[in-house]
């Protein structure tokens, strides 16, 4: 059955350094509980919101990305609701139809779906910037039961791009594929990073040919994006297809028992008295311009056409460009002698997976080494100095363990050393090696143990050892042959 | 009547003596006349005093040093409660001091308590404060006028030296009009609103209140300046004092409202005649003029200012200002609850019509066109005022008895009829004395071009020499 999906993601601006309106920090999560304030995001009166510059040069940066006609100016507006987390009881957003200016509208935007190497196109219907409320916790139900509400106001005024697109995604899982690289997107151009906590947050609309449209509210995480919207997939199908109606509602996801559930309270008209926000002058845009340019310099797009032309297999280019720090690890480690497929794939599949194995946060910068180590890397492979196996079998899970040692240090016997030991084995023990020769497998076995041990406590990669026994055996049966 | 500034350049101003004088009459009258809601403690201003008179006799006196300031009731101070004359906030005192504060206390001067006002500055005779009435010292069964009552009456029976109101439609020049006070409403950006308590933010200014036009000047000199923390403060052309001196009236050009005069009391039409008059015969070229716009002012004004008071307000939601005394069983309900019982009736009826002229359906009729129709009182405004300054009473009438306007909301709106039109229009508006009668004072309103606060100041100091009404107060 086919579907139409459309989505709400707001994305806090957890780099713009400060909140949008005061100077209290853009992530809140390492304070105490209620430190992270000021007058002006406790809203106390007569505190004044002057915007901050960065923010609003990020949410320019976004609305590049998103091809908008960038307006002359923005204008705040106020969103009015009472609130326990919304200190002014109301929220500083921009609404175009109450005499606002968003930061963009009417955009579009492709996103990659990796199931299929497509870039799908997104119409943007809007981009706002606005400011987060702060946290309430109801500790004796809702807020309609409970006798006290607890808030924790560290979060209220954090830079919030509210990213609303038309009904334009075809699946749950392009869905998932576009919150994903959206989020990355803004990562590219410093804007978040989107794995702290409640960073981003995601609602949801769905409909079924023949139904009505269906809102999922406050989805935490872009597997849950697919699982949700699934799950909501699967119940309207099931509905209509027995012959009932999808009746047009707002649902909740809950994320522990896996399903929607309708919202208990129906939603009555609301009343927002938009108006203008008199302590706000437009923010012209002119000015910012430039500087929003800078950002967008390297876009994981970019990255991703410019590594798959340089041959880079789609599913390497793209394990690198997930991972911001990777990237920017590659551009830096490729020059014009190395080789960029083995560059890549060192990174993006073997380093990143030695990484994982360990456990250890891929994006993290400082779990990876200088890119003149890869650079040597893969130079040690292209002159011969190592063969490959050793440096993705030995190499490469020992730097991940500690990306800044000595590279010296942690190098395998040269292979020069190991070749004139495996002589001297062979020589040593002819009877191996003629029964190798006339077919006998196993003796390979106890040919290769041999060389370990004359090699001593040296790491080396029995792989290694094995391909060279075989090279030099196999032209020693070549030679015999020529001779008989 | 030599002025608070004279007395500072001549080095006559004894901080100690002048003190003491004015605590023993606010001992005599604060009582009866209620301009303050806080007086700071006696000791406490005793010694900024004699540190103030130590630093004059030591030869380093700053601008205000030991001047007694008295500061409006919703403006900032961290150091006294802030309440902005309501229920709401009895038992606020802020984390921080507005930037005018910051500049008081920077100039040396002595801030001796927070005045009386209408609630959230929303009352046009004072008689709107939680805190009771403040009544005239020119005749004490007379109002002061408001919102800025407390500060008009602080100065007419000299409590204090100079004192700061806030003006969104009148606030400032109406008292000084009751009181016979000189008060400025600034250039909209001329001086920080940060710490204000805001009742309709695109409208309100800060400004000095004094005696004297030059004393007003030296206040002004003080808290105006651009602020980077206000996103609506602007870097103005400041003010030189030395360069202030009685326009020449052969180069002044007068602009007189004909719908004012015509809407006011035949008693100040009387006074502010005769002034034009002499004006007009010391040289002065004086034109009665039409502001075509003149009848749309109160209705855009009331609408903009009650849109934008509803959205200031709805903070207040008993979860931090309700001094933890009322306690309901949910969240809603204690905020349906501290909204009714601690805002008062005035404030509950601008709150709901602000909410009405934003509402859905209403907004473009309403709210919408009386933004449209304040360009329009703007536009002419400012090609009026581009080499004209404009003239007109401050108030149609003199000074109303206490509870003659409070039930019937027009004709109390009606008093704002002459001065919400600087508002609406971002310029500046002087209000100076031009007589004391039995019915009380009477004022006169100038009004000029965005940063034309000097020209209004010098025209003001002429018209002090035709009035001689310098440095007069009451009691
Ligand atoms: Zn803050």
């Amino acid at each position: 059955m086919k579907m139409k999906i459309g989505l709400e993601v707001h994305v806090q601006l957890t780099r713009a350094g400060t909140k949008l309106f005061c100077g209290c920090d853009s992530d809140y999560r390492v304070y105490a509980t209620n430190e992270n304030v000021c007058p002006v995001c406790l809203g106390l009166p007569g505190a004044l919101p002057v915007p901050s510059k960065k923010a609003v040069i990020l949410a320019l940066a976004a609305a590049m990305i998103f091809n908008c006609r960038i307006p002359d100016a923005i204008v705040f507006t106020r969103k009015h609701y009472f609130y326990p987390d919304l200190p002014k009881n109301y929220q500083i957003t921009q609404y175009e139809k109450a005499g606002g200016a968003p930061v963009c509208l009417g955009g579009e935007f492709e996103y990659l779906d990796p199931d299929t190497w497509e870039w799908r196109k997104v119409r943007i219907r809007r981009l706002n910037l606005e400011e987060d409320p702060g946290r309430s916790v109801y500790p004796e139900g809702s807020i309609v039961t409970s006798r006290h509400v607890l808030v924790d106001y560290n979060r209220s005024g954090v830079p919030l791009l509210e990213i609303v697109t038309e009904p334009d995604i075809p699946s749950p899982r392009a869905a998932r594929a576009f919150v994903e690289y959206l989020l990355l997107s803004l990562e590219y151009i410093g804007a978040v990073n989107p794995r702290l906590e409640g960073a981003f947050r995601v609602d949801a609309n769905i409909s079924l040919e023949g139904g009505e449209r269906v809102e999922i509210k406050n989805i935490g995480s872009t597997y849950e994006v697919e699982k949700a919207l699934l799950y909501e997939y699967k119940r309207q199908k099931l509905l209509l297809e027995n012959g009932g109606q999808v009746k047009r509602e707002t649902r909740h996801w809950d994320a522990v028992r896996r399903v929607t559930k309708p919202l208990r309270h129906k939603e009555e008209e609301e009343e927002y008295l938009y108006m203008p926000d008199p302590d706000l002058p437009p923010v012209l845009t002119r000015p910012l311009i430039s500087e929003a340019k800078e950002r967008l310099v390297t876009l994981p797009r970019h990255v991703f056409e410019w590594m798959t032309s340089k041959g880079v297999s789609r599913e390497v280019a793209w394990s690198i460009v997930q991972v911001q720090h990777a990237a920017q690890l590659y551009k830096e480690a490729l020059t014009s002698g190395t080789d960029p497929r083995l560059l890549a794939r060192f990174i993006g599949v073997d380093y990143k997976g030695a990484l994982k194995d360990l456990q250890k946060d891929v994006h993290d910068p400082g779990n990876w080494p200088e890119p003149a180590v890869f650079r040597k890397l893969v130079e040690y492979v292209q002159t011969g100095a190592y063969p490959l196996e050793a440096i993705t079998g030995i190499v490469i899970p020992k730097l991940a363990v500690n990306p800044q040692v000595n590279l010296e240090s942690i190098l395998p016997e040269k292979a020069s050393n190991v070749e004139e030991v495996i002589r001297i084995v062979i020589k040593e023990n002819r009877k191996a090696v003629n029964d190798y020769l006339s077919g006998r497998r196993k003796a390979l076995d106890y040919l290769v143990g041999q060389v370990i041990r004359k090699v001593g406590k040296k790491a080396i990669d029995p792989r290694t050892v094995r391909e060279l026994l075989i090279k030099i055996l196999t032209g020693e049966r070549e030679r015999r042959e020529r001779n008989s | 009547m030599t002025t608070i500034y004279q007395q500072l350049q001549t080095g006559d101003y004894d901080p100690v003596e002048a003190f003491e004088k004015a605590w023993e009459r606010i001992t005599r009258h604060e009582k009866t006349v209620n301009a303050f809601i806080t007086i700071d403690d006696y000791n406490k201003l005793r010694v900024k005093a004699e540190e103030a008179s130590k630093r004059i006799r030591s030869g380093e006196p700053r601008l205000l040093e030991g001047v007694l300031v008295a500061v409006k009731d919703n403006i900032s101070t961290s150091w006294l409660p802030t309440t902005a004359g309501s229920r709401m906030l009895s038992c606020y005192q802020p984390p921080y001091n507005a930037y005018v504060v910051e500049r008081l206390l920077e100039a040396g001067a002595i801030i001796v308590g927070k005045t009386n006002m209408d609630e959230f500055a929303m009352g046009s005779t004072g008689e709107f404060s939680a805190f009771g009435p403040t009544r005239n010292p020119w005749d004490l069964e007379r109002v002061p006028g408001g919102s800025s009552s407390g500060s008009g009456a602080a100065l007419a029976y000299r409590a204090v030296d100079l004192a700061l109101g806030s003006d969104t439609g009148g606030s400032i020049r109406l008292p000084g009009a009751y009181t016979a006070t000189v008060g400025l409403k600034p250039t909209y950006g001329a001086v920080s609103r940060r710490g204000l308590i805001p009742y309709a933010n695109s409208l309100e200014q800060i400004g000095p209140m004094a005696r004297s036009v030059i004393d007003t000047a030296l206040l002004y000199k003080v808290i105006s300046g651009y602020d980077p923390l206000d996103a609506t403060s602007i870097k103005g052309p400041g003010i030189e004092l030395e360069r202030l001196q009685p326009a020449d009236p052969s180069k002044l050009k007068i602009c007189v409202i004909k719908e004012v005069l015509e809407a006011s009391q035949k008693q100040v039409v009387a006074a502010f005649t005769r002034v034009i008059e002499k004006l007009e015969a010391n040289g002065a070229d004086v034109n009665y003029v039409s502001l075509k716009s003149q009848r749309y002012v109160l209705p855009t004004y009331y609408i903009i200012a009650m849109a934008e008071a509803a959205s200031n307000l709805a903070r207040y939601d008993g979860g931090i200002y309700n001094c933890g005394s009322l306690k309901m069983p949910t969240w809603e309900e204690q905020n349906i609850r501290v909204r009714s019982m601690l805002f008062g009736r005035e404030v509950k009826r601008r709150i709901a019509m602000g909410v009405f002229v934003l509402s859905e359906g209403y907004r473009d009729e309403y709210y919408v066109l009386a933004t449209r129709v304040r360009r329009m009182v703007r536009d002419e405004v400012l090609g009026l005022t581009r080499d004209c300054i404009i003239a007109s009473p401050t108030s149609p009438v003199q000074p109303p008895r206490l509870g003659e306007r409070i039930s019937d909301p027009l004709s109390l709106y009606a008093l704002d009829l002459a001065t919400v039109t600087a508002n609406l229009a971002g310029v500046p508006a002087l209000q100076l004395p031009i007589a004391t009668t039995s019915e009380g004072p009477v004022g006169i309103q100038l009004m000029a071009r965005p940063w034309g606060e000097e020209d209004l100041f010098n025209t003001g100091l002429l018209i002090e020499e035709i009035t001689g009404l310098r440095g007069v107060y009451a009691l």
